[in-house]
């Protein structure tokens, strides 16, 4: 049944130029070494960040690729992405100074997860965008918070959605997801589209847990319950 | 001498008329029912516009969006919510004064809607009970206009005589699903174009574009 889909899908990507068989097969590596180093296949200057990266970093650079005509991608050693990232941000030729995005993607079918990173070089308007490929087994790379301290929330939500673990990030809790939830993390792929309590249990979950449950404790610590006395007092 | 005593339908007309305190209780509260607006969606931007000039919910004694629970007699659910909403629209429901009605607005609010998923309250009516459901994605203001008028209607038929099992409210309900297990699984079955899903779905390898077939060439 696999095999006749994806012949059909093979077949009909002549008639239409779409590739469909390669959307099935999800990321698809291709070597920078087969276009010239300064230009992309569609004439698009490449970034010069790319080469630079791997004139610094070396092996830690696995491989790069352009996606949607302009976009740089650069594959990185996870072990090495906190000095690449700081690397990136700090020397002036480079000067990621805007993390636009942390987020992630599950390809399914056992590909190792891949985290992403997009950053905007604000004076030099140059965008780049850094991959990690984490096996599915050990989800856990550095946290980028102590470079960028926006990286917090963005963090938390790939942490929620795909159970990834950021080392040394200072509040690695839910952010979208109740605090007591139990089903695992939605975005990945063997996440069943309906989660995996029955709906009574959801319902019975969902109303068992207080609102103030997403402030942080230090926020609830300064707060005073109001009482009468206070409202008295406040009217004279 | 009109003037001494001026009648009830004008000049000369009886200064005083009977009727029954049901009748006049039940006048009182159709033509001034607040609503308590709890918009998450794009059905609240229709709820907005049916508030607004041009449709005027004043018309009909929805005098004003009351943004205080306290002060509100209808809660309007307008936009789908999630389950980490949940416990908030049960704090807000609770703590209306009675006698207070409950509107569900849109397919998300009544059934979910397309948003058969994990993170989605499928129909309020599992949290809260519901007096008028409002079909539509998003209903029209008309469509809102005429749930209200229907809440009038409901309110019409009701008598004092039976207050205590019409507002009846356990104190222990509060903050707890109105449904009970039974009634949440049926309530939540799947329909319409999630028939095609189930809880294995998650389980079965789909191809990323299913049939091309449907693209146009």
């Amino acid at each position: 049944m696999t095999a006749g889909r994806s012949s059909e899908a093979n077949g009909s990507s002549s008639a239409n130029g779409f590739d469909f068989g390669a959307v099935a097969k999800g990321p698809v590596s291709s070597s920078s070494a087969s276009r010239t180093p300064s230009e992309s296949a569609s004439g698009v200057p490449r970034n010069p960040s790319v080469s630079a990266l791997r004139g610094q970093f070396g092996d830690a650079v696995l491989r790069s690729q352009v996606n949607a005509g302009d976009q740089d991608v650069v594959y990185v050693e996870p072990e090495r992405i906190l000095d690449v990232l700081r690397w990136l941000r700090e020397t002036p030729e480079e000067h990621y100074d805007h993390l636009a995005d942390v987020t992630a993607v599950d390809y399914g079918g056992g590909h190792p997860l891949e985290v992403v990173y997009q950053l905007w070089s604000i004076p030099h308007r140059r965008a780049l965008r850094l991959k990690c490929e984490l096996p599915l087994p050990s989800l856990e790379i550095d946290s980028a918070t102590a470079i960028w301290t926006g990286a917090d929330w963005l963090e938390r939500e790939v942490y929620d959605m795909f159970g990834v673990r950021f080392r040394g990030h200072p509040n690695l809790r839910r952010i979208l997801m109740p605090d007591n939830y139990a089903e695992g993390h939605p975005l990945r792929k063997d996440f069943p589209l309906r989660g995996r309590f029955s709906r009574a249990e959801q319902t019975r979950r969902a109303l068992s847990q207080e609102p103030e449950d997403y402030y942080a404790p230090g926020e609830l610590a300064n707060r005073t319950p109001q009482t009468a006395d206070d409202t008295e007092g406040g009217a004279a | 001498m009109g003037l001494d005593r001026p009648g009830v339908l004008g000049a000369g007309t009886p200064a005083f008329l009977t009727t029954k305190l049901d009748f006049v209780v039940n006048w009182a509260r159709r033509n001034s029912l607040w609503p308590m607006p709890f918009g998450t969606a794009c059905c609240a931007i229709e709820m907005m516009a049916s508030a607004a000039s041009n449709y005027d919910l004043a018309r009909f004694g929805m005098e004003r969006m009351s943004f205080s629970p306290r002060q509100a007699d209808v809660l309007i659910c307008a936009g789908r919510v999630p389950y980490k909403l949940a416990p908030v629209l049960r704090r807000i429901w609770d703590q209306m004064m009675q006698p207070k009605w409950c509107i569900s607005m849109g397919a998300c609010a009544s059934s979910g809607g397309v948003f058969d998923v994990y993170s989605m309250v499928q129909g309020i009516d599992t949290i809260v009970p519901v007096d008028v459901y409002i079909p539509g994605c998003p209903p029209r203001p008309e469509a809102l206009i005429y749930g209200l008028m229907m809440v009038q209607e409901k309110i019409r038929g009701e008598s004092l005589t039976r207050h205590a099992e019409l507002r009846a409210e356990e104190p222990s309900a509060a903050g707890r699903p109105r449904a009970d297990e039974q009634e949440v699984v049926d309530l939540t079955g799947p329909f319409g174009n999630s028939t095609q899903q189930n809880r294995l779905s998650g389980s079965v390898e789909t191809s990323a574009v299913g049939r091309p077939a449907d693209r146009l060439p």
